[in-house]
């Protein structure tokens, strides 16, 4: 039982990182109905781009800021150079683009920085934290990962419900017609939208490199746990995601836990397709049917 | 005043409009009617930006308005309520009201909304409730107070009589008639529902297959008995 529940806490951070590339999927789809699978291509990229600032100073909240710059940067490149482009053509065409997209940023990672898997260096202590006689399954950086996703989600939230440009990307996301009639700005809000998306998916490289190694594919896997995590999350709801995300963490945890790692993602595969067969439009979801 | 001006609209081969020319001054409804196909909506798109005209234009006040985006157009002064739901079901009634002036002074849009709020009484009590809770024709007084948000010079309306109780048809066009009389707007109206829209409307235009077949006062136009038959079908 003890084992079980140290299963479970020390699920939640990884769940966090799972949950941020959850939202940073779901927000490109609520607005253009694309899903992005370059987005861990780009987060990779920003990774890397953090290592480089992290080796230089030293400093990983500077390397997290260069990051977050980087990765709204780079989302509005891909969106300018690829997705607008792929506008008249339909989406399954531009979710193909977007998979190229991927390999393209795995290229060239791979003649930037080399090939080989690189040690990301550890900012707080991993250590299990010691407390009532017994060390927990949870360091000082699981704290500090789980923090700056709730800061984040929180400030999304906020940025959604309280802000002038958040009731413009609701709007744009649910009636582009109707939004463009209001005066809101359609295609300077989707923009937006990507290097919002970039963002999100920059923290959640940042935040997750530490536990793993980095290198042009190391994230791949995130994106199979982030995107089943959004589908079963409903696709268009950032709850959902979050939910979800958090929920996926668990599981892996536990399936890591109780066989080994690499079932985690065959479960999680599995779990996609209970979903998609039970109910199709996710857990939180509100649109009708949807071909994946 | 809106004024329109040999509007040719085509979708490839098909003439959805062919030299359209109508005047819509400022306190006054004009109402066009006609028939299913006769171009009404694709009138009202072009005017509002969404689709480009082939040849002909529109002004406002002087000011060209055809072949600009629609979210200029309505910057200018033209504010367009679409066929049907034209409001967004996911927001509340405040966000529907707040997203149809989001690029105008914070101060401008209270005194819109608070005007909306006097002329709409309902949107005020229903402001925190989403728009999917709404009925009808509370949804139809949203769509329009959305669109009253950007201050209009000139206010399009669609078809807002589609799906509504006869009593709400005649509510919401009432409402209609009162606010170009009170504040000024250049109305123009487009209907199917030819016997209300032209009972309140000072000029009537009569569109089939995307040409005029007569323009002149409302109450002229409703009591023709001809044009009736051929082309409104009553």
């Amino acid at each position: 039982m003890t084992s079980l529940i140290d299963y479970l806490i020390g699920g939640v951070s990884n769940g966090a990182v799972i949950a941020l590339m959850a939202i940073a999927l779901v927000l490109i789809w609520r607005a253009t109905r694309v899903v992005n699978f370059a987005q861990v291509g780009q987060a990779m990229f920003t990774t890397f781009v953090a290592l480089t600032v992290q080796t230089m100073t030293g400093s990983w909240a500077l390397a997290l800021v260069v990051a977050m710059v980087a990765g709204a940067i780079l989302g509005v490149i891909v969106q300018f150079l690829v997705l607008r482009p792929m506008r008249r053509a339909d989406t399954s065409g531009a979710i193909i683009a977007t998979f190229g997209v991927l390999i393209a940023l795995q290229a060239a990672v791979g003649m930037i920085w080399g090939g080989d898997a690189q040690a990301y260096p550890q900012p707080f202590d991993n250590a299990g934290i010691v407390a009532f006689g017994r060390i927990w399954p949870i360091s000082v950086y699981d704290f500090v990962v789980i923090g700056v996703t709730i800061l984040l989600v929180v400030a999304l939230s906020l940025l959604f419900t309280r802000t002038s440009i958040g009731l413009a990307m609701r709007a744009s996301a649910f009636n582009p017609e109707v939004a463009r009639l209001s005066g809101v700005r359609v295609s300077r809000v989707l923009t937006f939208g990507w290097a919002l998306a970039g963002v999100v998916g920059a923290v959640a490289g940042v935040l997750v490199a530490p536990s793993s190694t980095v290198s042009p594919t190391t994230f791949d896997i995130l994106l199979v746990f982030a995107f089943t995590a959004a589908v079963i999350g409903g696709l268009d709801s950032l709850v959902g995601a979050v939910a979800l995300g958090v929920f996926a963490g668990l599981v892996i945890s536990l399936v890591s836990g109780v066989s080994n790692s690499g079932n985690a993602p065959v479960v999680a595969l599995v779990l996609l397709a209970l979903s998609l067969i039970t109910k199709p439009d996710g857990i939180f979801g509100h649109h009708k049917a949807r071909a994946v | 005043m809106l004024s329109i001006t040999d509007l040719t609209v085509s979708y490839g081969p098909v003439e959805a409009l062919n030299g359209v020319t109508i005047s819509v001054p400022r306190g006054e409804v004009t109402a066009v009617i006609g028939a299913n196909g006769a171009g009404k909506s694709t009138l009202m798109r072009t005017l509002a930006g969404l689709v480009t005209p082939a040849a002909g234009q529109a002004t406002l006040d002087g000011e060209i308005i055809t072949r600009k985006s629609p979210e200029d157009i309505v910057r200018m002064g033209v504010a367009l309520v679409p066929e049907g739901r034209s409001t967004i079901p996911e927001l509340t009634v405040e966000e529907n009201l707040r997203l149809g002036g989001l690029w105008r002074a914070k101060a401008d849009r209270r005194t819109t909304q608070s005007e909306v709020f006097d002329l709409f009484p309902v949107l005020a009590e229903r402001q925190r409730m989403r728009a999917d809770t709404l009925s009808g024709g509370e949804r139809q007084q949203l769509a329009i107070g959305r669109a009253l948000m950007s201050n209009p010079k000139c206010l399009l309306l669609d078809e807002p009589s589609l799906g509504l109780a006869p009593l709400i048809v005649t509510q919401i066009l009432h409402l209609v008639r009162r606010l170009a009389d009170e504040t000024r707007i250049a109305v123009l109206l487009v209907e199917q529902n030819a016997v209300t829209a032209l009972r309140m409307a000072d000029t009537g235009v009569v569109l089939n297959l995307g040409r005029i077949v007569q323009t002149g006062p409302a109450s002229a136009i409703a009591s023709d008995e001809k044009l009736r038959h051929a082309y409104l079908g009553y």
